[in-house]
C-alpha cells in the first residue's frame, strides 16, 4: 500500500461528487421504497422484514460502490498512467492493494447511510454488538466485489466500463436476491441466487441478526468467492503489466 | 563518478510484426553525458528508449542501467522519465499529481521546487484537463525531475510546444544538466540536438548511423555547399560534374553540394553565367542528410545483393 497514492485517490473521489452521491442515493431510495413501506411486524427468515431489507440494501450499496473502483482503474490504464507508474518505484502489488482499500472506503458511506436510516426511521432494533457485527460483515462483504471491480477495470475500456459495471451490479443484485427476498421468488430463482456472491454476502450479514450467530457456511462461500475473484483480478493485472 | 557508465545497450533488436523497429543497437552512455537520440519518425528512437526503460523487452541483446536491469534502476529511483504523450491523470490537479509522484520516490525534491524549476508554479491548483499541450509537457518534465534522478530520459520532450516554450523548456533543462545529471533525449529537431547535446547519436532504420559530438558528425562529411545565381542553369550537366553530390534549385539560385568545391567553382566561373556566389562548409543538417543518403544507398545495395542471391 502507498499512503500518498491513497490520499490522491481519496481526494479525486471526494471531488467527483456525482459518483459519491449516486452511490449513496441508489441504496437509500431503494431502502425507502422497499423497506419503509412494508408492515412493521412482518418478518422474513426469522428477522424483522425491515431489518432484512435494510441489510439487503446496505449490501447492495457497499457492493456497487466497491465495484465502481473498476472505472478508476480503466481510466488510469487508458491514459497510459499505468505506464508512468511502471517508471516509478511503486510496487505493482501496492497498486492492487491500494485499489482494494479504495473500494472498501467507497463502500462505507452507503452502508452508514442505510444503517442510520434503518436505525432512526426504520426503528430497527438491534443490540450494539449486533449492529457492529452486521456493519463489519456487510463492509467486508464488499471484498469479492472489489475484486470484480478489479477484473472489470482490467478488461473494460473507459467508455464501456460504466455500462458494464452498471449492468453487472443490477444483475448480481437482482438475481442475488438483494432487491427481492429469494424466499418470495420461485425456487429456481433461489438456485440461481446461490450462484451469485451477493446471495452469500447478504446471507452472512443477515445471520448476524439471528439467534444462531454467523452462518459459517455462507461465510466460507464468501471467502471462496473473494479468493477466486481476487486471483482472477491479480491475473488480469499481471497480464496487463507484463505486456512489455 | 565521471567514468561510471549510466546505460549500456548491447546488440539490442526489436521486431514488431513485419517491421524491424530496432536492428542491432550498441550504445554506451557515460554518467554526466547529455546525449541526443536524433532521427526521423520511425527510426527506432522510441523503441530504443522503451527497451532502455524496461517497458519493452528486446528480442535480442542486453540492456543495463547503472549496472543492473532497468527495473532495478527505476526501483532505486535513479531514473526520471518524460514520455511523449499520455501518462498523466486528466482529472487530477497539477499539485496533486506531483505530490503523488514525489510520494512514490524516496529521495524526491519538494513539490514547490519541482514546480518552480519546470516554470509552472502558477499552475499547481489547475486541473490537468484544462492545460495546453505545452503546459502538460512541463508537468511531465516536473514529474521527471522530482525524483532527483541520476539519469533523465526524455522522449521528444518539446513536441507540441511553440518556439518560446521550447526555448524556456531547454533553459530549465540546462539547470538540470548543470547539476551533472545524465540526460538522454530523443528528438527529430536537429537544432535541439546541435544546441543542447554533448553527443549526438543518429538513428535511421533501427540502427545507429553516426555517433559523436556535433563537430565530429559535421567533420564526417567533407565538402562544402556552393550557392550561386545561375540563370538558365543546365542542371544535369552541373550534377554530373566530378565531386558534385547534390543539386537543388530555388528559382535561379542553385545549391551545389560538392566534395571538391574549388574545382566546381572554377567550372562555374569559366563555363556558366554564375554570379552572387557563396561557399559555405557543411552544417549539421547537411551532415545528417549526407549520412542518410549514404545509408539509403547502402541499403539499396544490400537489397540489390539480396535480390541477386
Amino acid at each position: 500500500m502507498n499512503r500518498d497514492y491513497l490520499i490522491f485517490d481519496i481526494r479525486r473521489t471526494l471531488r467527483n461528487r456525482r459518483v459519491l452521491i449516486f452511490s449513496i442515493l441508489m441504496p437509500l431510495v431503494l431502502f425507502l421504497i422497499f423497506g419503509l413501506t412494508i408492515p412493521q411486524d412482518a418478518d422474513e427468515a426469522g428477522i424483522s422484514a425491515i431489518a432484512y431489507v435494510m441489510v439487503s440494501m446496505a449490501m447492495f450499496g457497499s457492493m456497487s460502490a466497491a465495484m465502481s473502483s473498476g472505472g478508476v482503474i480503466a481510466a488510469e490504464r487508458d491514459g497510459g498512467w499505468n505506464r508512468t507508474l511502471r517508471l516509478t518505484p511503486l510496487k505493482p502489488q501496492a497498486y492492487v492493494v491500494n485499489k482494494v482499500i479504495l473500494s472498501l472506503l467507497l463502500a462505507v458511506p452507503p452502508l452508514l447511510v442505510v444503517f442510520v436510516v434503518g436505525m432512526t426511521f426504520g426503528h430497527v432494533d438491534l443490540s450494539a454488538s449486533q449492529w457492529l457485527t452486521v456493519a463489519l460483515v456487510s463492509w467486508l462483504g464488499a471484498l469479492p466485489f472489489a475484486a470484480i471491480g478489479l477484473v472489470i477495470g482490467y478488461v473494460a475500456k473507459p467508455d464501456s466500463v460504466q455500462p458494464i459495471t452498471g449492468l453487472s451490479t443490477m444483475l448480481i443484485a437482482a438475481f442475488g436476491g438483494l432487491w427481492l427476498p429469494v424466499d418470495q421468488m420461485p425456487s429456481v430463482m433461489k438456485h440461481i441466487a446461490q450462484l451469485t456472491p451477493a446471495y452469500w454476502t447478504s446471507q452472512t450479514s443477515r445471520s448476524a441478526l439471528t439467534q444462531g450467530g454467523l452462518d459459517t457456511h455462507a461465510l466460507m462461500v464468501v471467502l471462496g468467492w473473494t479468493l477466486v475473484l481476487g486471483f482472477i483480478g491479480l491475473r488480469r493485472y499481471r497480464a496487463d503489466t507484463a505486456r512489455a | 563518478m565521471t567514468t561510471a557508465t549510466a546505460v549500456t545497450l548491447r546488440g539490442v533488436t526489436k521486431r514488431y510484426a513485419n517491421v524491424q523497429a530496432v536492428a542491432g543497437v550498441d550504445l554506451t552512455i557515460r554518467a554526466g553525458e547529455v546525449v541526443a537520440l536524433l532521427g526521423p519518425n520511425g527510426a527506432g528512437k522510441s523503441t530504443t528508449i522503451e527497451m532502455l526503460l524496461g517497458l519493452v523487452k528486446p528480442d535480442q541483446g542486453s540492456v543495463q542501467v547503472y549496472g543492473g536491469t532497468p527495473t532495478d534502476a527505476i526501483a532505486a529511483g535513479q531514473v526520471g522519465v518524460m514520455l511523449q504523450s499520455g501518462g498523466i491523470i486528466e482529472d487530477a490537479r497539477v499539485g496533486e499529481l506531483l505530490n503523488l509522484v514525489a510520494g512514490l520516490h524516496k529521495n524526491a525534491m519538494p513539490v514547490e521546487e519541482a514546480l518552480e524549476q519546470a516554470g509552472i508554479a502558477d499552475l499547481a491548483k489547475r486541473t490537468m484537463k484544462g492545460l495546453s499541450g505545452g503546459q502538460k509537457q512541463r508537468v511531465r518534465f516536473a514529474m521527471a525531475i522530482i525524483p532527483q534522478p541520476d539519469l533523465i530520459v526524455l522522449d521528444e520532450p518539446t513536441t507540441g510546444m511553440d518556439v518560446e516554450s521550447r526555448r524556456d523548456f531547454w533553459a530549465s533543462m540546462h539547470a538540470e544538466t548543470a547539476r551533472g545529471r545524465t540526460v538522454l533525449f530523443a528528438t527529430h529537431y536537429l537544432e535541439e540536438a546541435d544546441s543542447y547535446a554533448d553527443r549526438i547519436v543518429l538513428m535511421r532504420n533501427g540502427k545507429i548511423v553516426a555517433d559523436g559530438t556535433a563537430a565530429q558528425i559535421k567533420a564526417g562529411v567533407s565538402g562544402r555547399t556552393i550557392r550561386a545565381t545561375i540563370p538558365g542553369a543546365d542542371l544535369p550537366a552541373l550534377a554530373s560534374l566530378p565531386g558534385v553530390r547534390n543539386v537543388e534549385t530555388r528559382g535561379d539560385v542553385v545549391l551545389l553540394q560538392c566534395a571538391d568545391s574549388d574545382n566546381t567553382l572554377r567550372h562555374l566561373l569559366q563555363n556558366t553565367p554564375a554570379h552572387d556566389i557563396e561557399v559555405t562548409s557543411a552544417d549539421l543538417e547537411d551532415a545528417v542528410l549526407a549520412i542518410g543518403a549514404q545509408d539509403e544507398s547502402a541499403q539499396q545495395a544490400n537489397t540489390a545483393q539480396e535480390t541477386l542471391a
